[in-house]
């Protein structure tokens, strides 16, 4: 390779794009040659440059954006080109049910749930919400009993989609979180939800909220956030206890590291060398028996009990 | 970490999202909405011709993700409708000359794209001035560059897509988006020289 075809490459180099052939004639050459290297050299100090011109979307945009597709989105599905649209045409032309055609509408069923509204149970929401006229409807089919006559009964349940804002200081929004962090349906919310509740863990609900889902909740995700949430409260005897507990019985060996840096933050803990003994004994994950066992050899602790 | 293991996997999305599971069809879009926002922003240099693209992008998806068919990976599904809708807007304004949002000032470039970034420089205040000017001129060469290979451009530096991906987003060949590239770095190469 010349020095001419070297300095055509080196960008493609940078980005992993030449082939390896290409590639290993190119890095012989740079061995041999100052020159090259030193165009090397600005081509990185280049290639630097251009990550420092990139423009980054602030989290504001993107919720702005978020919402407006939201609109657009119930907006859009009142016509009959979306496929939630078909719904309708299924309800409305196969089942002649015009009584419950219309919440089964296709804006209804857009309108459910789509970044923000969920169902929430209706004691949640307190009546602190103004009842609007324009309130999206959205309905689910909970019950079809086809009769004899022909004639089908439908059973729908209906939920009323509602925007509530307030900062994490409002009770009411509080106690929608908290409920939202139990939402069987939907792993993502009850991340966001945890997330936003562990900047609470002093509040007795989001402690035992936390708790429960460190202890009960199927998704490690969640597992994770609520561990996050448990963070500045893990001298607590109750929130150890839990900690202890987890750790011989969690699936999730990333959630076992978590627990286990958790576990080793408070000093003096003499109980927590038999737990991690005992998880010594049982673990066969490979990089949670290390860490185990550096938190032994950290407690100038044998890393079996005896 | 929390965010791999929440994550539905993405086939079991794509075709609960058919089935018209609107939280899956959520759960989707919100898994790429970010990249595409900052794809769009960064060719069209404007955050509400940004904010025109995601919505367009993603009701595209909305209306005819019951015709994907798996063929392709989402992601190349999805980068299809949104690299056409920029090259479209990126094409427009060529033809159209418009203003760019780069204003020159007695004190070098300004740009008010600014406010829409987070500052990442620090340090003597010598090098923030330099990489600020540095970061002007870059920003004037890409607008130099065709909508092509801008475009290629971006999704390599920018999206870390590899040139492979790349063509088959933009219907073409691996060698063709190669050669996009090239071009591209060469004439940022010729134009930047003298500032690093
Ligand atoms: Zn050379």
């Amino acid at each position: 390779m010349t020095c001419e075809e070297v300095r055509n490459n080196l960008p493609l180099f940078l980005y992993g794009e030449l082939s390896f052939d290409a590639e290993d004639q190119l890095e012989s050459h740079l061995d041999e040659c100052e020159l090259c290297r030193s165009d090397l050299a600005r081509e990185r100090t280049l290639h630097a440059a251009f990550d420092h011109a990139e423009l980054t979307v602030t989290s504001d945009a993107l919720r702005a954006s978020r919402q407006e597709f939201q609109s657009r989105l119930s907006a859009s599905a009142k016509g009959h080109d979306s496929f939630w649209g078909n719904l309708r045409e299924m309800f409305t032309v196969k089942f002649h049910m015009p009584s419950v055609a219309q919440p089964i509408g296709a804006l209804a069923l857009v309108a459910m749930g789509f970044f923000g509204a969920r169902f929430v149970p209706a004691g949640a929401l307190g009546g602190f919400v103004s009842a609007g006229v324009a309130d999206p409807i959205a309905s689910r089919v909970r019950y079809v009993e086809p009769e004899a006559s022909g004639r089908i009964q439908i059973v729908v349940e209906e939920t009323r989609q509602r925007t509530l804002t307030g900062n994490m200081g409002d009770e009411r929004i509080q106690r929608l979180l908290l409920t939202a962090a139990k939402d069987p349906a939907d792993p993502g919310l009850r991340v966001e939800s945890m997330d936003l509740l562990k900047s609470r863990p002093e509040m007795a609900d989001v402690r035992s909220a936390l708790l429960y889902a460190l202890r009960h909740d199927a998704n490690a995700g969640v597992r994770l956030k609520a561990l996050e949430g448990l963070k500045g409260s893990a001298g607590d005897p109750e929130v150890r206890q839990t900690l202890s507990q987890v750790l011989l019985a969690d699936k999730n060996p990333g959630v076992r590291t978590q627990v286990i840096d958790l576990l080793i933050q408070q000093k003096e803990q003499p109980q927590m060398v038999g737990v991690l003994q005992e998880l010594m004994r049982k673990e066969d994950n490979g990089y949670v028996r290390m860490r185990c066992q550096k938190a032994l050899h950290d407690m100038k602790a044998s890393v079996e009990s005896f | 970490m929390a965010q791999t293991a929440v994550r539905m996997d993405e086939s079991a999305l794509i075709r609960a999202a058919q089935a018209g599971d609107q939280s899956a069809f959520e759960q989707l879009v919100r898994q790429y909405d970010q990249s595409v926002l900052r794809l769009a922003l960064n060719l069209l240099r404007s955050p509400e011709d940004a904010n025109d693209v995601y919505q367009e992008a993603f009701l595209r998806v909305f209306r005819n993700l019951h015709n994907f068919r798996f063929d392709c990976s989402f992601h190349t599904w999805l980068y299809r409708i949104v690299t056409n809708l920029c090259l479209d807007a990126l094409r427009k304004r060529r033809v159209r000359k418009e203003e760019t949002t780069v204003v020159e000032t007695s004190d070098g470039v300004l740009d008010r794209m600014d406010t829409v970034e987070e500052s990442r420089a620090h340090g003597n205040p010598q090098r923030q001035l330099m990489s600020n000017e540095l970061k002007g001129r870059i920003r004037q060469v890409l607008e130099g560059l065709t909508p092509r290979e801008r475009m290629v451009f971006e999704l390599r530096h920018y999206q870390g897509m590899r040139l492979r991906a790349i063509g088959e987003t933009l219907g073409t060949s691996e060698e063709a988006a190669k050669n996009c590239l090239f071009r591209a770095t060469q004439k940022m190469r010729a134009s930047l020289g003298d500032f690093v």
